[in-house]
């Protein structure tokens, strides 16, 4: 496949602009690629992201689910040669990427949207709901059931409450979560 | 020798020290010569074998000229030259006064032990209680506190450490000379009062001091510290801040008062620090911090201590300064990513693997584990540890460990017979030096040494006491491999102590540590008579530091010679010897019995009553090593009016040095004087066989008496020198060398083929660093002209040119066709080279494909405006590093930096592609790669295997590369395609090599007598290159290379005469067939054929005395001086006699 780069200065600005400043200086060593506990589950590594940030491909990113598997363990950060911020690079395509509407990777996307909206409505994290909420959101009655085992060994363990879900509670956090909505200027 | 007024001090006694000091000292400049450490050598003395002979080759960089000034052995084990004033285990501590003026301190540390009388017996370690990690063999041994600094030094004495020593007092007890003396006397007359209202404080410094041998009383409170001092006797005050009544800064107050001189120190809690501060403004002359570490500060009061008695200290003046204190390892323990240095046995830096790879390692080099002494057979390089890492405060490459790396990697190969997998890791492979890609290519193509693009992020454990490497390689698959050996390819850091040096020196320093220079100079620094050499100015290999060592003599040089220090100092002339030419042999010979003990070994009398049937007289001495012992045998040997002397004594070494000395005294040339090593047969170890003892010595003994009694008695002829020098090439680096040497008062002829002077330097109109290379043309090219002693010669080329050293004639060729013939002394070739024009990639075809040199001439002529691109894109290597032109032009990444970042500066928006195969980018020049992708230049690397491919079609061209980290074609469509095609020699080069006597390699530089050690010199004696014709290189690396050429050719020039070696060959005309065979068998081109004489003609100062001529001639017409077949058959005589 060849890769047709955008030439030039008069096309419009680029979104993936303020995230390639960062990691403009990137010398595609593969540290950040060799440190990644998920880099086997990724479709492209850490480095070759980067390198595509570099090209501006910013369709394949955004089709890409590596940023959203990134855990956020800072390893890469940590041992990167050239001290880049890679670990917040990861969060910024994830922000991006949501405000943008343009992500494809579902399961993790809809999974950091229910826990905020969780957050939002208690201030913290219900278990139960939370995973009520996910399951229902991902729209396969199939994904239940591979996290069965799971949840059991939880309930043994007294790990989840079974606390049923407010459907009707105004959340607290509203003023909060539309501040920063505002702050981020985003609708 | 004669001597100048002018003096140096060198300091650091490494390859770089050495060679600054050697430089100056052959010119005839005194030089004092000191290093920290107790031994010379630097980090060479734990090198055994050194790129790309994969030996050691360091003993090529002494004198060629005048030979018998210096020694002549193993560099490693030593060194002395008439000039130079040695001193070990000595620092810099002051400087005061003006360039050609300085007042240097020098602080002498003491090693407790007296090298004269020192035997190297070892009692003393065997009674020594302490044992510490060995610093020799990288902490992979232990010595004691009491140890050889160097194992094969020569002389080699014994060193106290006097941080590891416990003072116990064995040692000085068993000594058998007395040698030692650990000078506890004079520690416990240094009384010390410890002031602290708290008792644990109090009794835990007592302790440590008491432990160091120092008497301490103690105090607890200023009341009572006033009282005690009142008493008198203290010389240094330890005194707490914070004291319930009166404080410590009061009780200073008030000490000072009573004792004007009284040292002080403070102590102090993190809280007060300010305060002690304070107090250090009302004269208190340190502090220490709480919690204590009692290491620091008891090394604290033992400065103090030496400090306030002067200890060791001496004052003189010097007209110069070079520091070449050389460079210090990373040390990967104290990163936040340590690689498990430290924590796996297994992972170790580069110097430990070349300690365990040493026969004088821990394992006698054989390759185990370190850990468990099991078989290497798998070793990992991981490289760029601590460099080019911003973590780490290094945006720089070390420059030196690729090729080291290499190296290891090649002689792990060797050692094992193939057997050992050896795998390099690594981000470029900067193979950027004369020869270095090919040697990469034998590693990799012969030897099967394992390259792998990835940088590896740590070091994990692994099987069976094996470590696990996981790393993705350039594809992105994931690999986890075992090896038996991890080794860090460790960077380079300004030493320990530069802190110190630069305060002293008052230098300003880079921010990751390394001292400035001004622009197109690694060795002058902003404070004038003060240079920077070697390794010291930051990241250079053997081969780069000796060059810039002799560029850094050369800058001193130039000082003391405006500084007046040329005119001869007077000294006393030669001394007058005996004519002894037409007396029969009549040798004498003095023993030494080793107070004895020699003498217990052997028979002596046997001995004695041998030689005497041979003829010779016989004297017993006792401890010639000893002044009084020598001036003993001088005595009785005055006395004997023998013309040849034998001495019996243990270290030949130690007495060459003296033998100038000795013959003064007994007025007999030391040529005519020989030590016979007496003291090995009688080595502990070897038996206590009296009679085989004594057999062997007889049998030493008269072999040298043969040789002695059949010695040609005439001493060497010294040889007159024309002092003119003939420079060819007008750049930068012809340029610079006709100046240096102009500037030293001696007529320089500068050739020129062009029309103007100046060479490259016309094409280049900034460098990275943002200095012009215009303004330095301008700058030069005036001086040049301008200058009374430069002839310029434009226009003309040389025709042909014979003689040696010393007395070449040269003629030239005008562009006219008119003649001209100059009598010159040395001769430097500095004819230089040009951008190729590349082959390849459409060049040609359209005006849109250029080169570097094109892109920034049209930039700087308004042809191109970096505001009407989008987009550019450059190539790298194009034609290079592959047959056949297979070497790094080094200069072409820089140039490919330098154009993109002015790109990028004058429109950010333009996109800058660089396609590349390794960025070489070392040394400094790391941070303009960085810059450079900072800025947004986009960098693709590519292989020889998938080259970018060029398209043009109506003028626009395309250009396709495949980017290896995606798998994909990447397709550019750019304004502008640079080509980096790198650096041809110029076409000359092999013509006028052929005219002086010298060699071109196959890529047709100019090829050097020895790549590291003797870098600028031809082995044809008295010819020297400099510049791009000997190998790509900068502008600044280029002058760099033409001042130690030209301070090569200064030392002959300095001389009306010179002295040829004692040991040279001659031709016995009657019996010389004229085959020619031995002009061949010369190594050193000292031999020609007169065709007008029909002889063949030997060249006294370039002949180093090896003997090949002698071995390959049918008719034994070539002989050698000293070892003439009658001499060493009687010497063969003797030797077997005893034995049959």
């Amino acid at each position: 496949m060849t890769v047709q780069t955008q030439n030039g200065p008069h096309e419009a600005p680029d979104p993936l602009a303020a995230i390639g400043e960062n990691i403009k200086a990137c010398m595609q060593c593969g540290t950040c690629t060799g440190s990644c506990a998920n880099s086997g589950a990724m479709d492209y590594t850490p480095r070759e992201l980067w390198r595509m940030v570099q090209l501006g491909l910013s369709d394949e990113i955004f089709a890409s689910k590596t940023f959203w598997l990134c855990s956020s363990c800072y390893f890469c950060t940590l041992r990167c040669p050239r001290g880049l911020p890679l670990t917040e690079a990861m969060a910024a395509l994830k922000r991006l990427a949501i405000a943008q509407g343009k992500w494809k990777e579902k399961k993790s996307t809809k999974f950091y949207l229910t826990f905020l909206d969780n957050v939002r409505r208690y201030g913290r994290v219900r278990e139960m709901d939370l995973m009520t909420r996910y399951f229902l959101s991902l729209k396969n009655p199939l994904t239940p059931m591979g996290f069965t085992p799971l949840g059991v060994k939880l309930m043994v363990k007294g790990k989840l409450s079974m606390q049923l879900p407010n459907l009707f509670s105004a959340g607290k956090l509203d003023a909060l979560y539309r501040k920063v909505r505002e702050v981020e200027g985003r609708s | 020798m004669k001597n100048k007024r002018g003096s140096a001090l060198v300091v650091g006694a490494g390859i770089s020290g050495m060679r600054s000091a050697l430089d100056l000292a052959e010119e005839g400049y005194r030089v004092t010569l000191i290093d920290k450490a107790p031994g010379l050598g630097g980090t060479l003395r734990q090198l055994d074998y050194q790129f790309p002979t994969d030996h050691c080759g360091m003993c090529k960089m002494l004198p060629v000229v005048e030979r018998d000034s210096a020694s002549q052995y193993c560099l490693r084990k030593g060194f002395f030259h008439e000039n130079i004033d040695i001193m070990a285990a000595t620092e810099l501590v002051g400087i005061e006064g003006e360039p050609g003026k300085f007042q240097v301190t020098l602080r002498h540390q003491p090693t407790m032990v007296d090298p004269e009388r020192c035997i190297g017996c070892a009692a003393c370690v065997t009674v020594c209680p302490v044992e510490v990690p060995d610093e020799f063999n990288a902490g992979l041994t232990t010595r004691k506190a009491v140890y050889l600094p160097v194992p094969h030094n020569v002389p080699n004495h014994y060193v106290v450490d006097p941080a590891a020593c416990s003072r116990c007092g064995e040692c000085e007890r068993v000594c058998p000379t007395g040698a030692i003396d650990l000078q506890l006397e004079a520690r416990k007359a240094f009384k010390v009062l410890v002031v602290d209202d708290e008792l644990v404080v109090r009794d835990s410094i007592k302790e440590w001091l008491e432990d160091a041998g120092f008497q301490v009383e103690m105090a607890e409170s200023g009341v009572e510290a006033l009282e005690k001092l009142s008493q008198g006797g203290c010389s240094l005050l330890l005194l707490d801040v914070k004291m319930p009544g009166m404080d410590g800064v009061e009780v200073l107050k008030n000490a000072r008062e009573m004792h004007p001189d009284l040292d002080v120190v403070m102590m102090t809690a993190y809280a007060t620090v300010e305060t002690a501060v304070e107090a250090m403004k009302v004269g208190a002359m340190d502090y220490l911090m709480k919690p204590f570490d009692p290491e620091a500060l008891v090394a604290l009061v033992v400065n103090r201590y030496r400090k306030l008695l002067r200890m060791g200290e001496q004052q003189f003046e010097v007209g110069a300064i070079i520091l070449a204190a050389g460079f210090a390892n990373f040390d990967p323990a104290s990163a936040p990513d340590t690689y498990g240095y430290h924590t796996f046995e297994n992972v170790v830096t580069s110097i430990e693997y070349e300690r365990l790879m040493s026969g004088t390692g821990p394992h006698g080099g054989k390759l185990l584990r370190p850990e468990d002494s099991q078989r290497i057979r798998k070793i990992a390089w991981l490289q760029c540890v601590g460099s080019r890492n911003l973590h780490l405060n290094a945006d720089y490459c070390s420059s030196v460990c690729c090729m080291f790396s290499i190296k290891e990697a090649l002689l792990a190969k060797e050692k094992s017979d193939g057997q050992v997998d050896a795998a390099i890791f690594y981000m470029d492979m900067r193979t950027f030096g004369k020869d270095f890609q090919r040697y990469r290519e034998r590693a990799e193509r012969d030897y099967g040494v394992r390259f792998i693009r990835s940088r590896v992020h740590s070091v994990e454990a692994g099987e069976a006491g094996c470590l696990q490497l996981r790393y993705s390689d350039i594809e992105g698959r994931m690999h986890a491999e075992d090896f038996d050996l991890v080794v860090l390819a460790t960077g380079q850091r300004p030493p320990a102590g530069s802190d110190e040096l630069a305060e002293l020196c008052g230098v300003e320093r880079t921010p990751s540590g390394f001292f400035k220079t001004e622009p197109f100079s690694f060795s002058r620094t902003a404070k004038q008579g003060i240079f920077v050499s070697g390794s010291f100015g930051g990241l250079r290999d053997i081969s780069e530091s000796v060059i810039q060592a002799g560029s850094a003599a050369f800058a001193a040089s130039t000082l003391l010679h405006a500084g007046g220090g040329s005119l001869s100092r007077v000294t006393d002339d030669e001394p007058a010897y005996r004519d002894v030419t037409r007396d029969p042999p009549k040798v004498a010979a003095a023993l030494c019995s080793c107070a004895g003990d020699l003498a217990r070994a052997a028979d002596f009398k046997a001995i004695a009553q041998k030689l005497e049937g041979m003829g010779l007289e016989v004297f017993l001495t006792e401890r010639m090593c000893t002044r009084e012992g020598l001036d003993e045998a001088c005595r009785v040997l005055r006395e004997s009016r023998a013309n040849r002397v034998l001495l019996g004594a243990c270290m030949p070494y130690v007495y060459q040095r003296k033998l100038k000395d000795l013959g003064k005294s007994i007025g007999l040339h030391p040529f005519l004087i020989e030590v016979a090593d007496i003291r090995t047969p009688a080595f502990p170890g070897r038996g206590e066989d009296r009679a085989r003892v004594t057999r062997e010595i007889a049998s030493v003994l008269s072999m040298a008496a043969s040789r002695l009694q059949g010695i040609d008695p005439l001493p060497p002829r010294s040889v007159p020198l024309s002092r003119r020098a003939l420079v060819v090439g007008g750049g930068i680096a012809g340029m610079t060398a006709a100046l240096g040497i102009a500037e030293h008062g001696y007529e320089v002829d500068l050739i020129e083929r062009s029309e103007k002077l100046g060479g490259n330097l016309h094409r280049l109109y900034r460098t990275l660093d943002g200095w012009s290379p215009q303004q330095l043309l301008e700058q030069t090219a005036a001086a040049v002209n301008k200058h009374p002693h430069i002839s310029v010669h434009l226009e003309a080329r040389v025709v042909h040119s014979e003689g040696q050293v010393g007395r070449f004639v040269t003629t030239l060729e005008h562009a006219g066709g008119a003649g001209e013939t100059i009598e010159h002394g040395v001769a430097i070739l500095a004819t230089g080279g040009s951008e190729a024009k590349p082959q390849e990639y459409g060049y040609g075809q359209c005006d849109a494909i250029v080169t570097q040199h094109e892109l920034e001439d049209q930039l700087q002529r308004g042809q191109v405006a970096p505001g009407d691109l989008t987009s550019v894109v450059m190539i790298q290597c194009v034609g290079s590093r592959e047959e056949p032109r297979n070497y790094c032009s080094r200069v072409c990444c820089a140039a490919a930096l330098k154009n993109a970042l002015y790109l990028k500066e004058h429109n950010p928006h333009v996109e800058v592609y660089i396609l590349y195969r390794d960025m070489m980018a070392y040394g400094f020049l790391e941070s303009y790669y960085t810059q450079a992708r900072r800025a947004g230049v986009v960098f693709i690397q590519y292989q020889v295997a998938a080259k970018p491919r060029v398209e043009t079609a109506n003028g626009a061209v395309t250009v396709t590369a495949l980017d290896p980290l995606l798998q994909r074609e990447i397709a550019l469509s750019p304004d502008l395609l640079v080509l980096s095609s790198g650096i041809v020699p110029s076409n000359g080069n092999d013509e006028l090599a052929g005219i002086f006597g010298v060699t071109v390699n196959r890529d047709g530089f100019y090829q050097e007598a020895e790549y590291k050690w003797r870098p600028v010199e031809f082995l044809r004696e008295g010819v020297f290159a400099c510049g791009i014709g000997h190998s790509p290189r900068s502008i600044t690396e280029s002058m760099a290379m033409a001042e130690a050429a030209s301070q090569r050719a200064l030392s002959i020039l300095s001389r009306e005469r010179t002295m040829g070696g004692s040991i040279t060959a001659q031709v016995r005309h009657s019996l010389c067939s004229l085959c020619q065979l031995c002009i061949e068998a010369c190594p050193y081109g000292a031999r020609r054929y007169d065709a007008e004489d029909e002889v063949i003609v030997i060249d006294e100062l370039a002949c180093q005395g090896c003997g090949a001529c002698a071995a390959v001639c049918p008719n034994s017409a070539s002989v050698l001086r000293g070892y003439r077949d009658q001499q060493l058959f009687s010497m063969l005589d003797a030797a077997l006699e005893e034995l049959f």
